[in-house]
């Protein structure tokens, strides 16, 4: 019982899921749902490389677009099938993370997180001018989505993928390597003085995050069936980020409450019209004030505090 | 919880507008707006947006749609979608699913309309699209979607044949080549001065946030040009005519960049301006407007405290065109009847850009408008009309239905 | 093709020195406080508005509004010191960085309902172009490129030379040596908030005058200081003045000699090659 009970609130938020689409009669917040989903995988990435690690990538945007056009541009100009492109996509993100992920893991910090934000502008305007390979900044129409586009059986494939990415980031924060992640986090010099290489573990996390942006990415594309390079500009890499803090970061249920934040609060923000901007700002200015830990670290809190009243009153 | 709550004031609304519409005597038509109301795309996104806004309360006032026995007053809702694909979307999802409307109008930026363009063509609603000049737009045969605005290479084969008259036989390129139509314009115009043996011998680009364009410039000048051609948006551009000048550049000057005088006059001064080209669709001018052009520029002016973009009739022609396929459909529910009609429409007589419709029709089979092209020249602090350009607009549109 | 070079490397002084001014900005902060000030730009931005809009609407002179708009801004700046970042100094430092982003809406929310979507000019009247050989530079870019080498030494005077400067380098230093020390830790902060907000308004009047403020435009001043930054190394301050100036001429000699689509591309490969020969920075000091 005592193992199955930390379990429960996943398992009932993951019936809630399920049954969402049943419920929902306006199909608009199924689509934004879906794109929650998406974002939940992203951030899921994001948090083993942030959360976990102690490194603030700024990259995870130009990650995601480099799967959704790996994705895309296999199935265009290959004739790959969809599933076999999407498969695909986060292995090709994989190598650019190799690639990038070795000049910047040998900076820290600040420098570290500017380097990374600086890969992803390059993507982007290398995305926007080749466009004799990307058709540029008009982007690309017409992905093929799967089952013809119903978007009831997509939701459902997004949640599957989010839920197991959600489960696998939860064993690697919890094996061996999830340990020396943290360890990294708190004081990277002692785990080198200990004989480990932790550069072969940031560049595992590092590499990690990067494919869960990737198939993210491809996702997006063969949901929306339209990509261009604006998507995965930093400012969305930003919101990556932001879905970690705001949800709590180093924790799994953490991102995944962030994502449906970052997707569910500017949408609902549309009443302030032309103020949308200056009320969601001052939300994140308010929110990181007033829950420093984020959003599952003030209920955990909350847990503990009563938890600690009934011991007292019982004792 | 809350969910729930929202639900229950989200019927509570919907039975309150029923319960109204019911009383009153009558009807509403709300269309709505997807433009982009912040961000840099918003120069372009605002002003439409305002004239949709106008437009609609210009046809309120004149009586509403009518359709059969019914009076229909238009409502707008605008949503802000930043110019950005994803934010798009979800603002078109917002209009269609939750707010039921079914006529979208505005779309000045061309990424974030593809994307609303890839889904458009499975719903049960019309998308009238504006400023966004991509050609791609129209060329995917989706019969429930129309655009006012022409494609770039549409004026600038126009424009080639322009330039080759004028016998500058090496011209330099400086422009937003990194967009697709402005590169769309710059093929156009070189496939017509290579007829005359001309060629472009420099494709310089600049970023829409670039304003120092002295490299690119000291790069140009080192080739010795006969010419300078600037396709891109005003704001650097304007730019590039200053930073010519103070270069000492002294060579004719072409351009695509549609700004009005008062976008330039903030960059720089009438005689760093002067005699400058733009070969363009006759938009919005003083000289150039009709009868229409000269009220909605009033108009405008009075409602707003500010003088319309140059490009913003573009949506204020889609409601008036709207207006006049849902009177000819006879429905204002049935949208694939009105998007024919659409497609079968006369050009409205309110509307304000110059159409020159293909077959006597406003759009063409592809859902194209397209709009006579003009050679204006910065005259003492002024765009001055000089000449049509000639342009076949049924060429066009059947060069077009070739493209997938 | 010297003059070419010539000309190129005067053409990147101008956007250097701006630069330099909004990474001198930021580099003060983060060395004395630890944050990523990323709203840096956006008030930057907000003080060029400003400026323009007390030029061309309230009819002030372009010297008497340039005070008002200094004033104005430090103002700003304290008060973002006082209320966003003051309480987040103890927690995560990607907590500063987030409030910073949400302020950075906030102030481009601000700035457009008070000011417009409309690119916007500082009228100066300055367009005289002087020639020398084959080199040209307008009068308004020399003006700048002085201003900002005014206001470095006049900040670096201000710095190594008065008491208050010898207070901020100490708690840059080492914060608990300089609380024994009997500096008053409380106050430094806030003089560093005027100090750099100061300078970036001046870098957004700079950009209003010589180019052209718009909406969005702080995002892409900051993400270049920060650049500079990094590429100077953090916390230096001859960091950021090398740094700002490198990173001004390869922009526009990339520009001018590899490709215009690129050249962001080219400085950005140069600062990451720069890191991994040296992992500090130009001139940052070795962990």
């Amino acid at each position: 019982m005592n193992r199955i009970l930390p379990l429960l609130p996943w398992l009932l938020a993951l019936a809630l899921l399920a049954v969402l689409p049943q419920v929902l009669t306006v199909k608009y917040y199924l689509h934004l749902s879906i794109l929650a989903l998406i974002w939940v995988i992203v951030a899921q990435g994001q948090n083993l490389i942030q959360g976990f690690t102690g490194y603030v990538s700024i990259v995870q945007a130009g990650f995601m677009g480099i799967g959704a056009y790996g994705s895309t541009l296999m199935g265009l100009n290959f004739q790959w099938p969809l599933w076999a492109t999407m498969i695909m996509a986060p292995l090709i993100t994989a190598l650019f993370a190799l690639a990038t992920g070795y000049p910047s893991l040998r900076v820290k910090g600040h420098y570290f997180a500017i380097v990374t934000l600086a890969f992803n502008l390059i993507i982007v305007i290398v995305l926007v001018n080749y466009s004799e390979l990307t058709k540029g900044e008009a982007g690309i129409s017409n992905i093929p989505k799967p089952w013809g586009g119903n978007r009831e059986a997509f939701y459902y494939l997004a949640l599957v993928l989010a839920a197991s990415l959600t489960l696998l980031a939860a064993l690697i924060a919890r094996s061996r390597v999830g340990e020396i992640l943290l360890a990294i986090r708190q004081n990277e010099d002692l785990v080198a003085a200990l004989g480990i290489a932790a550069w072969k573990y940031k560049l595992f996390a590092f590499v990690i995050s990067a494919m869960y942006a990737g198939l993210g990415g491809a996702l997006y594309a063969h949901f929306q069936g339209f990509i261009n390079p604006e998507i995965f500009g930093v400012a969305q890499s930003l919101d990556a980020i932001l879905a970690v803090i705001l949800g709590g970061s180093g924790t799994i249920a953490g991102p995944a409450i962030g994502a449906f934040l970052v997707v569910f609060l500017p949408e609902f923000l549309r009443f302030a019209d032309s103020f949308r901007l200056i009320l969601y700002g001052l939300i994140l200015v308010l929110a990181t004030i007033f829950m420093p830990i984020g959003i599952v670290g003030i209920i955990k809190a909350a847990f503990a505090r009563i938890a600690r009243r009934e011991v007292r009153h019982g004792g | 919880m809350s969910k729930h709550k929202f639900t229950r004031a989200c019927a509570a609304l919907a039975l309150t507008l029923v319960a109204g519409s019911s009383l009153a005597a009558e009807k509403k038509l709300t269309v709505g707006v997807a433009d982009a109301l912040t961000g840099g795309g918003a120069v372009y996104g605002l002003p439409q947006a305002n004239a949709v806004k106008m437009a609609a309360e210009e046809i309120n006032a004149a009586g509403g749609i009518k359709v059969g026995p019914d009076i229909y007053k238009i409502d707008v809702i605008a949503y802000d979608d930043k110019a950005n694909p994803t934010e798009a979307t979800n603002a078109v999802r917002k209009l269609i699913d939750r707010d039921g409307v079914k006529y979208i109008l505005g779309f000045c930026c061309s990424g974030s309309t593809s994307a609303v363009a890839s889904f458009i063509g499975n719903e049960k609603a019309v998308m009238l699209v504006g400023n966004a000049a991509e050609r791609s737009i129209t060329t995917k045969k989706i019969p429930n979607l129309v655009r006012t605005r022409p494609p770039a290479d549409y004026t600038g084969q126009a424009a080639g044949t322009f330039i080759a008259r004028k016998g500058q036989k090496r011209i330099a390129v400086l422009g937003a080549l990194d967009v697709g139509f402005y590169a769309q314009y710059v093929d156009s115009v070189e496939r017509e001065i290579k007829k005359v043996g001309g060629e472009i011998i420099a494709r310089e680009v600049f970023s829409l946030k670039d304003r120092d364009m002295t490299p690119q410039l000291t790069k140009i000048r080192g080739l010795n040009p006969d010419a300078i051609l600037v396709v891109g948006y005003v704001e650097p551009a304007a730019f590039v005519y200053r930073q010519a000048v103070e270069l000492g550049m002294n060579i004719p000057r072409y351009g695509f960049t549609s700004g009005s005088e008062e976008q330039f006059l903030r960059v720089t001064t009438s005689e760093q301006m002067e005699g400058v080209w733009d070969l363009r669709p006759t938009e919005l001018t003083l000289l150039s407007a009709s009868k229409n052009g000269i009220a909605y520029h009033a108009n405008y002016t009075k409602k707003y405290n500010a003088s319309p973009s140059p490009s913003s009739p573009y949506a204020y022609d889609q409601l008036y065109a709207l207006k006049a396929a849902i009177e000819a459909a006879g429905t204002v529910d049935n949208t694939e009847a009105v998007a024919k009609a659409l497609r079968n429409l006369a050009v409205p007589p309110q509307v304000v850009m110059q159409y020159q419709p293909v077959d006597g029709k406003m759009f063409d089979v592809n859902g194209q408008a397209y709009t006579s092209n003009g050679a204006f020249q910065w005259q003492k602090g002024k765009w001055v009309f000089v000449e049509d350009l000639p342009s076949d607009s049924k060429a066009y549109s059947q060069f077009l239905s070739t493209l997938k | 093709m010297l003059i070419e070079i010539l000309q190129q490397t005067i053409n990147g002084l101008a956007i250097g020195g701006v630069y330099v001014l909004i990474a001198l900005g930021l580099t003060t902060v983060f060395g004395i406080l630890g944050i990523a000030h990323f709203a840096h730009g956006s008030i930057s931005m907000f003080g060029g508005y400003l400026t323009y809009f007390l030029v061309t609407a309230q009819g002030l002179p372009v010297l008497a509004a340039i005070p008002v708009a200094l004033a104005a801004g430090i103002l700003l700046g304290l008060l973002v010191e006082i209320l966003a970042y003051r309480p987040v100094r103890n927690a995560n430092h990607i907590n500063a960085f987030i409030v910073a982003l949400g302020l950075t809406m906030m102030v481009e929310g601000i700035n457009l309902q008070l000011f417009g979507h409309e690119q916007v000019v500082i009228p100066t009247g300055l367009s005289r172009v002087f020639r020398l050989g084959g080199i040209t530079v307008p009068e308004l870019r020399l003006y700048v490129i002085v201003a900002a080498i005014v206001l470095v030494v006049a900040m670096m005077i201000f710095v190594e030379r008065t008491k208050t400067g010898q207070a901020i380098r100490a708690v840059a230093e080492n914060r608990d040596a300089a609380i024994l020390m009997g500096v008053n830790v409380r106050t430094i902060p806030l003089i560093v908030f005027g100090m750099s907000t100061a300078l970036g308004v001046a870098a957004g009047i700079m950009v209003g005058a010589l180019f052209a403020i718009a909406p969005g435009i702080g995002e892409g001043l900051v993400v270049k200081g920060f650049a500079v930054l990094i590429l100077g190394g953090l916390g230096s301050f001859p960091g950021a003045i090398l740094g700002g100036t490198v990173l001004g001429i390869t922009e526009s000699i990339a520009a001018g000699f590899i490709s215009s689509a690129y050249k962001d591309v080219i400085a950005f490969v140069v600062m990451i090659l720069v890191l991994l020969i040296r992992p500090q920075g130009l001139l940052g000091r070795a962990p």
